[in-house]
């Protein structure tokens, strides 16, 4: 019982396979793996280093006309007039650490943590000091030239206007950490526990905004324009608006985060320069970027060295300015810190090399695709073609399904049939005169009407058949009793695939049938979405792909069945009649001892049909499949290499082809039954 | 006299072409009773024998299997063939298959055992055809002594109330003839009913309980054994005289002596040469 049995089942397997093939195989993948994937690009950072001259945490940064000034702890203040790239001193503003600055057309104002807000009003002119005496407060806006608002711990607010200090503080208390104006109406201000708080007044009365995660920390709010305020919190989230007046906020889902609303680390500060672009800050040397509104935000490369808590940002325009750091720290771009990919340059596809690594990644998709494609397509085929053989050979005639019932039966089932026939046949010719054909045009009716020319020739085989049915005599001897029904349809079905070309079979099954779509559209009535990736995807994503296996595998079953039928009448007729006479049905017998037989002679020639498969699956690019040779044109017209690309498409099919052609070597040998058949040795 | 097993009553067969191959045959075969059918060539035996398991429909007439009709389009033509055994001239083993599971096809596709019980009786039966050593074999490394043999067991195995013989050793060489005509009447011994078409006279008249000879598609003579050494028809004087101007069994006895004389052995039939 041990000994090797030949069977489909152990072919493939790890254990069939002697040592020495199996170290090749091994070798080979450690190969293709090893193949080392170079890439002469880089990145860098966006940002530059400046000197600041000082070890003093840097806390807030502002652009006053030309200049940008920075502020810092015990009064630091330094100047920059050249965008950033060099600073100088300025006297020292009081001893405490000043901590948020804002400007509003020609006036600056700065506010230390001691409540002193420092002033300047007009380019050039004095310092003017104005005493809030409130401690605990966070932020600064200006509202106008002489006017600000000041917001701080316990929801305090205070509005400074007409020289006098106003107590605006609502019967919200939890801290705010910032405020931001847009114009000298509209306001905002954020804080802990997601308060968002609104103005419309200049600040003179708050409303309180619901927050989408009313547990966010707020740290910091960029109030852009009427359609666009932005926010972040302590936990990572992204809080947007784009109603005027800031009555609906949202999460932001990130993209890049995975459709998570947070970014996973704690952001200090938010700075939109422009309708789409975002910079945001955060401790630990994070600096970030987004070009699309929060939905993709990239982290910034930073130089060398800097690891530092960012808590500011000045941009004069979307591209140029600074942030502004613990311990002195000052960056500059005139980027927006976006990163920048040095080392590329334009490949050039007439080095093969790089043509190669241009090309290998769309060359092993197509590869893949087409393996898809020819693995269904030949096992559909397959099928179809075994069938169709069975039918073809099948000896049911209409005698055999008839003779149990008398004749009196049959003639009242004609009767029945020439009715249903007659019936058919007039309503479908009926129908012809309104598709308005003359003469020979007619050949078209199957296309102009398919349903009334089904029920033309419906009608006609059926009437003409029962007439037959109706005159039949004892011994069923008329010819219509002699046909095989089944054998008519399989060769139906046959003629039709063997004689069109398979271009116009994929063409009018994928464009007219449209069958990738209907059964696309079945499969998500059942099975439900296929979404972007996944199982689903792969076996129901691609509408082009379904109409492409369904194309092969009808078309080579169509072939497959004549080599399969021929296959079986070469099995001795006495192979039936034994399996018949142990009281095997004929179905039983075609499973148990004819097919395991036929298989087997007709491997040679199914293997030719499996590797024309391969070659005819090239002709599914008309209808859009990304297969190789749809790859290979879309190769040529980017490098325009055309020698090249054309023959690594020929080398990937030749790999294809010959890989089976060895598979079915392989499964040849191990079905061989000894003695049977001629096949050159043992 | 014992049951009627099988009953042929006026059986014709006229194939398509027009041939009129069976022109109304008549005979019983009864239970444990051996019944060879002889014939010259084109005499209808092969036609009238598988009309019984209806490898061929007859045109008319009736086949009744222990009194029931099996001829008709109502009656169940597998379960019929499952009770009638058939062995074949050219053997017609299934070459994809080894020995063992030639014989247990039939078991557990139609009878529905289980492997195990299927290969059980499959060794029975392969014991009582002497082909034990054997049954890993493929087909196409037999010899033809040894497949007819096989084909017997694969009868012999389904149990059938009737095995029919289809000129069961004229594809043989003349030396492996043996082991099967002995194979046969050890059945026969046994109290198979068999119905055997053939050609060896003398294998006829020492293991069949009756001899029906066919002539044009009709029963000639029908009668015990004995008929073969007085024949009361014309026909089959004819008949037997031309079949002994062959002279087969002192070709046989010549080849033997020869073979003697090239090998130092004499075959046995089984196709396994003596190791010395």
């Amino acid at each position: 019982m041990n000994s090797a049995s030949p069977g489909i089942e152990r072919i493939f397997s790890w254990s069939s396979i002697d040592s020495k093939s199996r170290v090749v195989i091994l070798v080979s993948i450690l190969l293709i793996c090893w193949i080392p994937h170079s890439s002469g690009q880089e990145t860098i950072t966006g940002w530059n280093e400046a000197e600041s001259w000082t070890d003093y945490d840097l806390n807030a940064a502002v652009i006053h006309g030309e200049i940008i000034w920075v502020f810092g702890d015990s009064g630091t203040v330094r100047l920059s007039e050249d965008s950033g790239a060099t600073w100088q001193n300025h006297t020292n503003l009081g001893d405490s650490d000043l901590i948020s600055a804002d400007s509003y057309e020609n006036s600056m104002a700065v506010m230390s943590s001691e409540g002193i807000i420092y002033m300047k009003d007009g380019f050039g002119s004095e310092w003017i000091t104005i005493d809030s005496s409130q401690t605990g407060m966070k932020s600064i806006a200006l509202t106008g030239g002489q006017s600000l608002v000041i917001v701080g711990n316990e929801g305090a607010i205070w509005q400074y206007t007409g020289q006098t200090w106003w107590n605006r503080t609502t019967s919200f208390t939890e801290n705010l950490r910032d405020v931001d104006f847009n114009g000298d109406e509209d306001g905002l201000a954020v804080g802990d526990a997601g308060t968002i708080l609104a103005t419309d007044d200049g600040g003179a009365t708050w409303d309180y905004r619901e927050a989408p995660d009313p547990d966010c920390s707020i740290a910091s709010i960029s109030y852009f324009n009427p359609y666009r305020m932005f926010a972040v919190s302590d936990s990572g989230q992204i809080l947007y608006s784009t109603s005027p007046g800031g009555f609906e906020w949202q999460l932001r889902e990130i993209e890049s985060a995975g459709y998570n609303t947070t970014l996973a680390t704690n952001l200090s500060s938010i700075d939109v320069i422009s309708s789409s672009r975002i910079l945001f800050t955060g401790p630990d040397g994070y600096l970030a970027l987004s070009l699309d509104q929060g939905l993709n935000v990239e982290i910034n490369i930073l130089p060398a060295g800097v690891n530092t808590s960012f808590n500011d940002h000045a941009m004069f325009d979307y591209v140029s300015g600074i942030v502004v750091g613990d311990s002195g720290v000052i960056l500059f771009t005139d980027r927006a810190g976006e990163n920048q990919d040095i080392g590329f340059q334009i490949p050039d596809y007439n080095n093969f090399g790089e043509f190669v690594e241009y090309a290998d990644d769309m060359l092993l998709s197509g590869f893949i695709a087409t393996i898809k494609i020819v693995l269904f397509g030949i096992l559909l085929g397959f099928t179809i073609g075994v069938i169709l053989a069975m039918l073809k050979t099948t000896p049911t005639s209409f005698k055999n399904i008839l003779e149990r019932y008398s004749t009196n039966q049959i003639r009242a089932l004609g009767a029945v049939c020439l009715i249903i026939g007659l019936w058919l046949l007039y309503t479908g010719v009926n129908r012809f005169p309104e598709l308005q054909l003359e003469g020979l045009e007619y050949i078209f009716t199957p296309v102009g009407d398919p349903q009334g020319f089904a029920m033309f020739a419906l009608g006609l085989g059926i009437a003409a058949i029962s007439i037959q049915f109706i005159l039949a005599d004892k011994k069923l001897s008329g010819p219509i009793f002699k046909v095989r029904p089944l054998n008519s349809l399989a060769t139906v079905y046959t003629d039709f695939f063997r004689n069109t070309p398979l271009i116009v079979q994929f063409m009018f099954i994928h464009f007219g049938l449209r069958l990738g779509m209907r059964i696309q559209q079945l499969m998500e009535g059942t099975f439900g979405d296929p979404g972007i990736d996944g199982i689903d995807y792969f076996f129901y994503g691609d509408r082009t792909f379904l109409s492409a296996i369904f194309t092969l595998g009808l078309n080579s079953g169509a072939y497959q069945c004549e080599t399969i039928r021929g296959a079986i009448s070469a099995i001795p007729s006495g192979q039936m009649e034994a399996g018949r006479s142990i009281g095997l049905t004929y179905l039983g017998t075609m499973r148990l001892v004819i097919m395991p037989q036929a298989i087997r002679i007709c491997i040679p020639p199914i293997g030719n049909e499996m590797v024309n498969l391969v070659l005819n699956s090239s002709l599914a690019m008309v209808i859009g499949y990304s297969e190789l040779s749809r790859q290979g044109k879309l190769m040529i017209a980017t490098t325009f290499q055309i020698f090249s690309a054309w023959g690594l498409v020929m080398i990937s099919y030749f790999v294809v082809t010959w890989t089976l052609a060895l598979l079915l070597r392989r499964l040849e040998e191990k079905t061989k039954i000894p003695g049977l058949g001629i096949s050159g040795g043992a | 006299m014992a049951d009627v097993v099988l009953s042929i009553r006026d059986l014709h067969k006229i194939y398509p072409g027009g041939v009129h191959a069976v022109k109304g045959v008549s005979f019983d075969v009864h239970e444990g009773e051996s019944v060879a059918v002889i014939g010259s060539s084109g005499s209808g035996k092969s036609t009238v024998l598988r009309c019984i398991n209806r490898l061929i429909e007859p045109t008319e007439g009736v086949i009744e299997l222990r009194g029931e009709q099996i001829n008709t389009p109502v009656a169940d033509v597998n379960e019929v063939r499952s009770r009638i055994g058939m062995v074949f001239q050219s053997f017609e083993l299934f070459s994809h298959l080894k020995v063992l599971d030639n014989i247990t096809l039939g078991l557990r596709h139609v009878r529905g055992m289980s492997k195990s019980k299927a290969e059980e009786v499959a060794l029975d039966v392969l014991e009582r055809v002497d082909m034990l050593d054997r049954i890993e074999a493929y087909p196409g490394n037999l010899s033809g002594g040894q497949k007819q043999r096989v084909a017997i067991a694969r009868a012999l195995a389904m149990k059938p109330e009737v095995i029919l013989f289809d000129e069961p050793t004229s594809a043989l060489d003349p030396e492996l003839i043996g082991s099967v005509l002995k194979t046969i009447r050890g059945l026969a011994d046994e109290g198979m009913t068999m119905v055997i078409v053939t050609h060896e006279i003398n294998f006829a008249r020492d293991v069949a309980d009756r001899i029906v000879y066919l002539d044009n598609g009709q029963v000639a003579e029908d009668g015990p054994s004995s008929i073969i050494n007085e024949p009361k028809t014309e026909r089959l004087q004819k008949f037997l005289s031309s079949m002994h101007e062959d002279k087969i069994p002192e070709d046989i006895e010549n080849k033997l002596v020869s073979a003697q004389a090239d090998h130092g052995y004499v075959p046995d039939g089984t196709g396994n040469r003596p190791r010395s």
